[in-house]
């Protein structure tokens, strides 16, 4: 017990029912929220297929966990009032008996606190970022020209065989840099499960990297509106062994010189 | 001399009989616009020459359609009686007091709401009408959108309809979510609530209603002509050989802007100039913040989208390159004209609804604002950052890879002003006496939406995480969770709050109260279903999708059906209060700000004497500092 200014006998912050009943649904809340926002977005996400999008869900759960305690704190508040006595009817009930215009110490501690989780994000994403790029600079990378044109995605491969091809074919666990542009409106080149996207611009080319690590099928969608059949823009890329893919652009040049 | 300042003790006052003023309205209005496109139309038609060899697109159909427009908005304008004072100033003829009266509204009943009344009153019910209409047009197209998707293989809209529908949906609303708060709150309750009879500039607030009714006719007629079939963004070269209905998007957004100009100006200058006598800074009510942060936003933010439509409209119509690649322009030039306006334009609409909610927070309390101090640093602390952040919309456009870290800065750094935000409500909040009511329960609802809208806005400002999400259905989630979960949540918890004084009647609790439920219990079917979706790798502006987000988009579709059923309740108790509803007292809510001192009716000049402040408008209970 404590007095104060006014010499009336206060109960110190923290043994205050209303305190005590939000530390308890805070407690009980955090997890809970934070075990299953991240569950739901995690499984949402599905399997990664690069080291870059295994590091983005893991970067969402960083995020979630970060954050759950402090929706969860505004939430434990907020169910606390909503818990208190609450007054119905035409007539509003009586003014509170003391009004608490300000806590210097509730704000600086708010403020601080905000600015600290903010910083925190801020050095989680540019620890990602760092390493996600690494890939575009790396010296063994293979290099593909993909282009975008209403409403086909068409994939160059400029390892010298001349490949030119609508379905993309990666060797696994090899870098891969994809030079992006577009040949009419901006697209965008979105391999869904390896976590990677670029704009395909009209008369510029962008860059982005990635290693694909798992063997499989995956999708390339187009992610920025680009006319009539924008939902439609996408084909599947086939990440496959480094023996299966000398296959087949071995066929492919074959064929395109059969063609020709 | 504007009519607030002119009262003469006794006013027998007649107009002149017939005068033009007095026989102009919305009807000569649409018919003068209507004609003037005819017969501009026709005359483009007959005179313009055939395109030259050049000409990509159709050119000539561009500048005939465009014409039109430019045609229908002057037109419009001059039947509605905007050109009439000006023109009488040039002429040396200044309208006389009586004509200001008639102008203002005075003794005219119900058909002061059908022409260029000056009334800040009648301009905030016109403003009003035309907030409801604009929502139940882009509620009816979101509609659309959501049964189309139904279906995974697209359903039976033709794509380019549907591409219309998405495009012309997103501008509607977010022209509609700008004006929803500024527009009929601003205009009718903020200059009663500082104590001024009128606003600043009275018929310039009459212009940029008008403005706003002009601009809403080129989309529906773009709407008629292929749509805007590029999203609301209109992102160059693909603006450039969409449909001729964009054209009506460049006009909408041309007038548009003006309109907004010419509100901000006025609606700054009214707060700066003409407070009540002792309303200081520190005693001006939470809300006029908020409408001032939000037009003094919106006042550097759209000339640049003015700028940036004008050199879209060149780009159709008479063949320059500001953004064709080909012959020296450039398409990024565009999305940065575009976000300049672009990111402040969401705090625009989402800072005076917070206002408005911190504004009912103490009235549902009976508690005082928490750190009144705060609140306003946290507005305009938003307000600064807004303008340091528009790139972050451009992680992957790969327009400027080395900006990308400054701006995931900056705009993870919007998060500590909008923690206060969340401060602010949570210790008004805090052992006060709840009082259950509609609004009360929005500041709950916007304490829930608004975090869910923040965090998922922190993901997407995180540049890997974006280059996932980016482009996807989560980041239209996110939006509609801060726009419409917090955004219009308040403005619809605003109609209800200040409902007994523009009306004078009681805005029905019970059905407030099942159209809030459905809204958001709808709501959060509706958007989180759309998270996983996006989550999951669907874009967004699809009209089909794989096999595997259908679980997904039914959910989603399922939701959005019960808030436009919540919606229609909504409009269905809005229709009916007005006519039917208890008559409201002076101060039902025994609120402590000055618009509940008047009367009902609102005399045309609201205040007899001027009132004069000792105390800000949130002195609930002993005051312990």
């Amino acid at each position: 017990m404590s007095v104060d200014k006014s010499g009336v006998r206060q109960t110190t912050w923290w043994k205050k029912k209303d305190v005590k009943q939000t530390a308890l649904i805070w407690i009980i809340l955090t997890p809970i929220l934070g075990y299953f926002s991240t569950e739901v977005q995690v499984r949402s996400m599905g399997a990664p297929a690069s080291e870059i999008m295994a590091s983005t869900i893991n970067l969402m759960r960083i995020f979630t966990w970060t954050a759950a305690p402090v929706a969860s704190l505004v939430f434990a508040m907020a169910g606390t009032i909503l818990l208190s006595k609450s007054f119905y009817g035409n007539t509003p009930p009586p003014e509170v008996e003391v009004g608490y215009t300000n806590s210097p110490r509730a704000n600086a501690l708010w403020v601080v606190v905000s600015a600290v989780l903010c910083l925190f994000a801020l050095v989680v994403g540019m620890v990602a970022v760092q390493r996600d790029s690494a890939t575009l600079t790396d010296a063994t990378a293979m290099e593909i020209k993909v282009t975008g044109q209403q409403w086909v995605w068409s994939y160059d491969y400029t390892d010298g065989s001349g490949v030119r091809s609508e379905v993309l074919y990666l060797p696994v666990n090899k870098p891969v840099v994809f030079h992006v542009t577009s040949v009419d409106v901006k697209h965008s080149f979105w391999i869904v499960q390896m976590g990677i996207k670029i704009d395909a611009n009209p008369g510029y080319i962008t860059e982005t990297a990635v290693t694909p690590n798992k063997i499989g099928v995956f999708d390339v969608r187009c992610a920025e509106l680009c006319g009539l059949l924008h939902a439609y823009m996408q084909n599947k890329v086939h990440v496959v062994s480094q023996a299966d893919y000398d296959a087949w652009i071995k066929a492919q040049a074959k064929l395109e010189a059969a063609t020709a | 001399m504007t009519t607030t300042l002119n009262r003469p003790a006794a006013s027998s006052h007649s107009a002149p009989k017939r005068a033009l003023i007095e026989r102009l309205n919305i009807f000569t209005a649409l018919a003068l616009g209507v004609i003037s496109a005819v017969v501009i139309w026709r005359l483009a038609l007959q005179f313009l020459p055939q395109d030259s060899e050049e000409a990509i697109f159709f050119n000539r159909e561009d500048k005939i359609t465009l014409l039109s427009m430019i045609a229908w908005f002057i037109g419009f304008m001059t039947g509605i009686g905007a050109l009439i004072g000006p023109f009488r100033w040039l002429m040396g003829k200044d309208l006389s007091h009586d004509e200001n009266m008639f102008y203002a509204g005075k003794d005219m009943g119900v058909k002061r709401y059908f022409r260029y009344t000056t009334d800040h009153k009648v301009v905030g019910i016109q403003y009003l009408v035309v907030t409801v209409v604009l929502f139940f047009i882009g509620g009816v197209l979101a509609m659309l959108i959501r049964t189309n998707l139904g279906n995974p293989e697209g359903g039976w809209i033709h794509p380019q309809a549907y591409n219309a529908i998405v495009g012309t949906h997103g501008i509607i609303m977010i022209v509609a979510t700008i004006i929803m708060i500024t527009g009929p709150f601003g205009n009718f309750i903020m200059p009663i609530m500082i104590g001024a009879r009128d606003m600043a500039f009275p018929r310039l607030n009459a212009l940029s209603l008008w403005l706003v009714v002009a601009a809403a006719a080129p989309i529906l007629w773009g709407l008629a002509i292929g749509g805007i079939a590029t999203g609301w963004t209109a992102y160059n070269p693909l603006a450039s050989q969409a449909p001729l209905g964009q054209n009506g998007y460049i006009m909408f957004i041309c007038i548009f802007a003006i309109s907004t100009m010419v509100a901000g100006a006025n609606i700054t200058t009214t707060v700066i100039r003409m407070r009540a006598k002792g309303m200081t800074w520190n005693r001006t009510p939470i809300f006029i913040y908020g409408v001032v942060a939000s037009v003094a936003l919106a006042l550097p933010a759209f000339p640049v989208f003015f700028l940036s439509q004008i050199m879209s409209a060149m780009d159709r119509a008479v063949g320059t390159s500001f953004y064709d690649a080909r012959h020296g322009g450039s398409g990024w030039l565009y999305e940065n004209l575009f976000w300049l306006m672009g990111h402040p334009e969401v705090y625009v609409i989402l800072l005076p609804a917070v206002a408005a909610l911190m504004e009912m927070a103490p009235v549902f309390t009976r508690n005082p604002l928490f750190s009144f101090n705060i609140a306003v640093m946290g507005i305009a602390g938003i307000s600064g950052l807004s303008a340091l952040v528009w790139a972050h919309h451009m992680y992957m456009s790969g327009w400027a890879p080395l900006l990308n870290i400054p701006f995931m800065l900056t705009t993870e750094l919007i998060s500590i002003p909008t923690g206060m935000l969340f401060l602010v409500l949570i210790g008004t909040l805090w052992r006060g006496r709840l009082w259950v009511t509609m609004p009360m329960a929005s500041v709950f609802a916007l304490l829930w939406n608004f975090m869910i809208g923040g965090v998922t806005g922190i993901y997407l400002s995180d540049i890997p995480a974006d280059a996932f999400l980016h482009g996807s259905m989560y980041v239209t989630a996110h939006f509609h969770y801060t726009l419409m979960g917090a955004g219009l949540t308040g403005a619809i918890a605003s109609l209800v709050y200040w409902f007994p004084k523009m009306t004078g009647r009681i805005f029905d609790a019970k059905l407030s109260w099942i159209s809030f439920w459905m809204v958001q219990i709808g709501f959060q079917i509706a958007f989180m279903g759309m998270f996983i979706v996006g989550l999951a790798g669907q874009p967004r502006r699809v009209e089909g999708y794989a096999e595997t987000f259908n679980t997904g988009n039914m959910v989603t579709t399922g939701g959005a059906y019960l808030i436009m059923s919540g919606m229609l309740v909504l409009l269905y108790a809005l229709i009916y209060s007005w006519r039917n509803g208890e008559k409201a007292s002076t101060n039902p809510w025994h609120s402590k700000t000055l618009e509940w001192t008047v009367a009902n009716p609102i005399p045309l000049e609201n205040f007899d004497v001027l009132p004069t402040l000792t105390t800000d408008a949130y002195g609930y209970g002993k005051e312990i500092r």
